[in-house]
């Protein structure tokens, strides 16, 4: 219910300060991002650490920035403001579909993108969604930068690539053709829950219109977040109007993801909401393809 | 002549609430609010294992703890404290009690059993100690499956117990093995020989109805004058009583308050619990202030789990549809059975009491068996052991009717109780109401023959749309005749009004509300008997110093009970004032001769005779002199009102839902009440109980699950895990109550509800969505239900349709 | 262990030293003595009883440390009334009866202030998923959203919010 004992609370208004503080502070220390995660497993005594250090005052962390087509997401910034952000469309659109639904609009107050990804949870959005509009990550620490693709990044549940003493600074989209188009879509047990499966689709089209890279990312999994391969596979060379394929896609996707049993729903119920909602999301990033990017 | 008050009256108007300022501004004084200077904080420590021998505690890390002030455990208690069962938390009823303490002693029997308590000075300091508190146990089989612990070598719940079953009854045939034989032949009989036999199994999960604030008790001790503690209670004047028998505090030594604002309890506050004894005794013990709050993850662990339950169900029925007879045998799982008062079995109980439900049957042979597992007790919940007696009854007559090829609303319409007074197989007295009146305005209002077509046409097009129906006739408070032999205690509403001498009126009631109104509704009731208004009135309630005797806010009482108490009060008070300002003015006349409207007391048979309100009771109050012979100043009286007989409130519902053939979702599109709830005093009230308790039974049967692994450890002890219906989930409900009859046995007509409301409704919505997906010939009968079900129930029944 | 902070609260500075590892739901209602925010779960922060708003954003306060709020303006249902005006959405909660037991309220009302100044004429299903962070176990939901629908517009309702 309570934490135990932190000793150290650092606000850093800084990346710099925030790796100094880590550096002064130790390898018991966490920081904190939005906390909407964190805290529930600071408060259940999961997670004690010694200190803490709260990202919520570097500035240079939040915020959009589109250049030349690359969209650069800093990893501090709201699910908030990444729904509301209209720029986010055709390719990256799933973004906004995952961000408008996490938890509640007071979550979505606090909750960051790059909180989501560091975490990892098993039942999260984020993962799965940057998974499939094919982003990667910017990690910063006192030895350097690297760069990682959501599928490097993210292992399995509550586990990522990231050293604890870096920081992931920002969630890069790669410049994407205009004919691109994502979708994202989640089932829980009540509106809006967390996801028991999640699943987002990301569908380009080619100058004869058909798909030439699909990317089909679940979540929701044991396993940690997944590439549907199959299924993506069986997209390439469909047209949006081609139900069936797009049908047997999904069908393939759900078929071919390993999927477990829990309390929410059986492995083999885990396998149709991936079908059902694999189609339904392909069949957006399709539409969405169709308009081509607007801006 | 006739006077008519200028002032419309107050009984069935909308009256804004009283409490919604304070509750609205972050005013209200609920039990976390309350503090006590140097209060201490006890936290629990529980069994981490849901069947395990204790060997050994090491406290020595926790007590080394700045702030720590105690540590105590069962060994150390068992000799302080007296062990329940004690006769004054004991019902009348032929069951086993096993023995418990506040703590655990010897061994655990659920995973979240009381262990150990810590008491420190800081609530955080306190988890910390708890934490470092060691225990070693010693892992017993475990039972939580409640018909493998009715077999033969099952591991036994209870030390000494030769098998795990609590409790077992036989409610229909009379008194005798005899009797009861001959009944049962009887039924077997005209089961045997219907023309149709519908037999199922019917199921429904361990959920309940979880308040938003969780419980919690403060104690203050002091050597001369006794024991002052908050709890969150129901039944304030109960709880008083069980602690001073079992604490051995004289009964005038311990004052038990129940705060002015309670988050819900819904049944779950009501139980006499562990928790409040050890508080209690703590702060006896160590003489100062103890405060414990429940977390919510300790709550989920420990309460608020009710249904649970197995129907094993036969109704045998002409083909018309007439049920000639029913046979059921119930089984619930009672987890450990450790309880005061309710020993988790009362809930069974009285749901297998209320099996027949509104319908006509008068040959029925129900039996029911409560077991013991190793899991936390049953603790009361809205709908009281009848949410899974109705989804039994309610599913087989919708199977009957599908088996006839008939309308299950045509079905139930046959079987309904056309004519009440009536008194049903297992006894129980229904007192007034015209249920066929109320059905059919169910039907009208909803249009059945329009939604059949468009259902018809829905189907042709590949939507599956469908509606499903239950009803429920619900305890309208309980009549000292169930709550004796039931709970030991009296049925009686009780209350004091009192009259100042500005003409403003007190009302006390020992009762203890938890959102249901109580301060507006009998403010209401008051101020039209007085003529006066409702912000003339105040209610206190909950604090046995300052109330009479009540037996808490439980079965839809109040609005039965309590309010025809009240009204009764007032009615004794104005007679008086009436004889007194005749005796004045020098008249000849009755009591009945003068009308209290407007604020004036006036004489019906001279309307410019008349006296304001305040006037007539100042007079009385500070100038007694040359009163009517035998009279006295004053005016307070205190009422008791029991009803003849027990009543009851009939409702009926219909839900709606559109299916996904494909995926098995639900979506519940529409939901419609018909009600009689009597004379409505406050019509929102009114409707707002329905609007709580249908949602509460919808999250229940399609959201909410207490689930045990099969080691019995708990998986839904968080809000994350044990899911409640958000906003978004529902639909608001329909409410109509155009169709209630005045209750002839109430002063008032009113007849109490909210009590039962989700009773209705898996069958209503399980109902729906058989019905919906009709063309499939699917059937659903256990709980909860979830679009995985459903798409199971799907898939094996295409594949039985392929052959 | 502990951290000198200042936050300020319904326009009132309190300033203490308080452990870090402190609630912010703590601080508001057992150092600053405002009560009105409730808490209802354990550490799940699923319920919303405990929001408030930082800087005008609704946020659920058992989810924060107070000494993540230093320096910060914090809003609870006691300030949200000012100079003894009700709030126009505390005064349509009394009309539609959206409350009983009135525990879940606080947070809704908080939650709801910040919505209805962001979102003109929201449709019911907007309200009802706006709505999804605040658990309520007596009112069914109805009588909340018709409160809220009263505030935010449609023929004949009390007219658009100002917070």
């Amino acid at each position: 219910m309570y934490p135990a004992i932190i000793e150290n609370y650092d606000a850093p208004k800084s990346v710099d300060e925030a790796l100094q503080a880590f550096a002064k502070r130790g390898s018991e220390s966490c920081f904190v991002a939005g906390g909407q995660s964190l805290m529930q497993a600071i408060k259940a005594r999961v997670l004690s650490p010694k200190s803490l250090i709260d990202l919520q005052h570097v500035t240079e962390l939040k915020g959009i920035e589109y250049n030349k087509g690359v969209v650069r997401i800093g990893a501090m910034t709201r699910y908030r403001d990444i729904a509301a952000d209209e720029r986010l469309d055709g390719a990256y659109q799933a973004l906004r579909d995952a961000a408008s639904h996490v938890g509640d609009r007071q979550v979505r107050n606090r909750g960051t993108i790059g909180g989501s990804l560091c975490w990892n949870y098993i039942a999260a959005c984020m993962p799965p969604t940057c998974m499939g509009i094919g982003a990667s990550l910017e990690l910063v620490s006192k030895a350097g930068k690297r760069s990682l693709l959501a599928e490097e990044f993210l292992h399995g549940p509550l586990e990522t690539a990231r050293r604890d003493d870096e920081i992931v600074v920002a969630i890069n989209l790669p410049a994407a053709p205009t004919t691109c188009g994502s979708a994202y879509k989640k089932w829980g047990l009540v509106t809006d829950a967390l996801p028991v499966v999640g699943i987002c689709a990301y569908i380009e089209l080619g100058d004869d219109r058909r798909c030439r890279v699909a990317r089909l990312a679940v979540g929701g999994l044991a396993t940690g977040p997944r590439r549907a391969e199959a299924g993506e596979k069986s997209l390439i060379g469909v047209s949006a109007n081609d139900g069936l394929a797009i049908s047997k896609a999904a069908e393939t996707a759900a078929t071919s993801t390993e999927t477990q049993s829990d309390i929410w729903a059986d492995a083999d119920y885990r396998k149709k909401l991936i079908e059902t909602l694999g189609r339904e999301v392909i069949v957006t990033a399709f539409a969405r393809a169709e308009q081509g990017k607007r801006s | 002549m006739n006077y008519v008050g200028k002032q419309p009256g107050w009984i069935g108007r909308q009256f804004n609430r009283k409490e919604d300022y304070r509750l609205t501004t972050g005013k209200g004084q609920y039990f976390a609010d309350i503090v006590v200077p140097g209060m201490l904080h006890l936290m629990f420590v529980r069994s981490k294992h849901a069947h395990a021998r204790i060997k050994r505690i090491d406290t020595s890390a926790a007590r080394a703890i700045p702030g720590v002030v105690a540590i105590v455990t069962g060994e150390d208690i068992r000799s302080e404290i007296k062990s329940l069962p004690q006769p004054v938390v004991v019902p009348a009823l032929p069951a086993r009690y096993p023995t418990f303490w506040p703590l655990a002693v010897d061994k655990v029997k659920f995973n979240g059993e009381p262990v150990a308590a810590v008491v420190a000075r800081d609530k955080y300091v306190a988890e910390d100690a708890a934490d470092a508190i060691e225990i070693e146990y010693e892992p017993l089989p475990v039972v939580t499956n409640m018909e493998d612990a009715l077999k033969p070598g099952s591991p036994i719940v209870h030390d000494g117990w030769e098998n795990n079953e609590m409790f077992a009854l036989t409610f229909t045939g009379g008194a005798t093995p005899d009797s009861q034989a001959t009944n049962d032949a009887e039924v077997d009989h005209l089961i045997t020989s219907a023309d149709v036999v519908v037999k199922g199994r019917y199921r429904v999960h361990r959920c309940g109805v979880t308040p938003l604030e969780t419980r919690g008790a403060l104690a203050t001790w002091d050597d001369a004058d006794g024991m002052v503690a908050w709890i969150t209670t129901q039944r304030p004047h109960i709880d008083r009583l069980a602690l001073s028998d079992v604490l051995d505090i004289p009964t005038e030594k311990i004052r038990v308050i129940a705060p002015r604002d309670q988050g819900g309890a819904f049944g779950v506050k009501a139980p006499f619990y562990r928790e409040p004894i050890l508080v209690c005794h703590m702060a006896r013990k160590l003489r100062r202030p103890v405060r414990w709050l429940e977390t919510r993850e300790e709550h989920l662990m420990s309460v608020s789990q009710e249904r649970d339950q197995i129907h094993d169900l036969e109704i045998g029925a002409t083909k018309e549809g007439r049920i000639v007879a029913l046979r059921d045998r119930g089984l619930a799982d009672n987890g450990d059975g450790c309880e005061g008062v309710y020993w988790g079995y009362l809930m069974p109980f009285l749901g297998s009491a209320l099996l027949p439900n509104a319908y006509d049957l008068p040959k029925c042979d129900i039996k029911v068996r409560v077991a013991c597992t190793n899991k936390a007790v049953l603790s009361p919940a809205r709908s009281f052991g009848a949410y899974p007696t109705r989804f039994a009854l309610e599913r087989a007559i919708d199977r009957l009717a599908r088996r006839l090829n008939k309308d299950p609303a045509d079905v139930r319409r046959v079987n309904l109780i056309s004519s009440l007074p009536y008194v049903t197989a297992t006894g129980v007295h229904y007192d007034s109401g015209d249920f066929l009146k109320v059905w059919d305005h169910l039907i009208k209002t909803i249009d059945l023959p329009k939604f059949r077509a468009e259902q018809r046409e829905a189907w042709e097009r590949g939507r599956y749309i469908g509606v499903g129906f239950g009803v429920g006739a619900e305890l309208s408070g309980v009549a000292s005749s169930v709550l004796v032999p039931m709970e030991n205690q009296p049925g009686y509403g009780a209350a004091t009004v009192r009259l100042d001498p500005r003409g403003k009126v007190q009302v006390f009631e020992g009762d203890a509300p938890g959102g249901q109104g109580h301060e507006t509704s009998m403010a209401q009731v008051v101020a039209q008997e007085f003529g006066i208004h409702p912000n003339d009135v105040t209610v206190t309630h909950g604090d046995t110093s300052t109330t009479p005797f009540g037996s808490g806010t439980i079965g839809a009482r109040a609005g039965s009970y309590t309010m025809s108490a009240i009204s009764t009060a007032c009615r004794v008070l104005k007679k008086k004032i009436a004889r007194v300002m005749a005796h004045d003015l020098n008249l000849n006349a009755d009591p009945d001769d003068f009308v209290f409207v407007d604020g004036s007391v006036i004489y019906t048979k001279s309307d410019n005779v008349r006296k304001t309100f305040r006037e007539a009771v100042e007079r009385i109050i500070m100038a007694p002199l040359n009163l009517p012979a035998g009279e006295t100043g004053g005016l307070e009286h205190t009422a008791f009102f029991e009803a003849d007989a027990p009543m009851i409130c009939f409702s009926a519902h219909a839900a709606f839902v559109e299916m996904d053939a494909n995926s098995g979702q639900i979506k519940v599109t529409r939901y419609v009440t018909s009600e009689d709830v009597g004379t409505v005093i406050n019509p929102q009230i009114v409707e707002a109980q329905v609007q709580g308790g249908v949602v509460q039974g919808i999250s229940n049967c399609l959201f909410e699950q207490f689930v045990y692994d099969e080691h019995g450890q708990q998986l839904t002890s968080t809000f994350e895990n044990y899911k409640l219906a958000n906003a978004a989930d529902v639909p608001s409900v329909e409410v109509h109550h155009e169709a209630g009859t005045p209750c002839p046995h109430t002063p008032l007509g009113s007849r109490g509800l909210g009590e039962g409301i989700p009773g209705a409704v898996p069958g209503a919505l399980t109902n729906a969505v058989c019905d919906a997906l009709k063309p499939f010939d699917v059937d659903i009968n256990e709980l909860p239900l979830r679009p995985n079900s459903v798409w199971r129930a799907l898939k094996e029944a295409r594949r039985a349709a392929a052959g | 262990m502990n951290k000198e902070i200042s936050i300020i609260i319904n326009g009132e500075v309190y300033q203490h030293s308080v452990p870090i590892r402190m609630l912010l739901v703590d601080f508001i209602r057992d150092v600053a003595g405002l009560t009105g925010t409730h808490v209802g779960c354990t550490y799940e922060g699923v319920c919303g009883a405990c929001t408030v708003h930082v800087e005008g954003e609704a946020v659920k306060s058992c989810l924060m440390l107070a000494v993540q709020a230093n320096g910060r303006t914090i809003t609870t249902i006691e300030g949200l009334a000012v100079n003894g005006k009700l709030h126009p959405l505390q005064k349509a909660f009394n009309d539609h009866h959206a409350l009983q037991c009135g525990f879940c309220s606080a947070g809704i009302l908080m939650n709801m202030a910040e919505f209805v100044r962001t979102n003109r004429e929201p449709s019911e299903a907007e309200i009802r998923n706006a709505l999804i962070g605040n658990l309520c176990r007596c009112t069914g939901y109805a009588h909340i959203v018709d409160a809220v629908k009263d505030v935010v517009g449609g023929a004949g309702s009390a007219g658009a919010a100002r917070q």
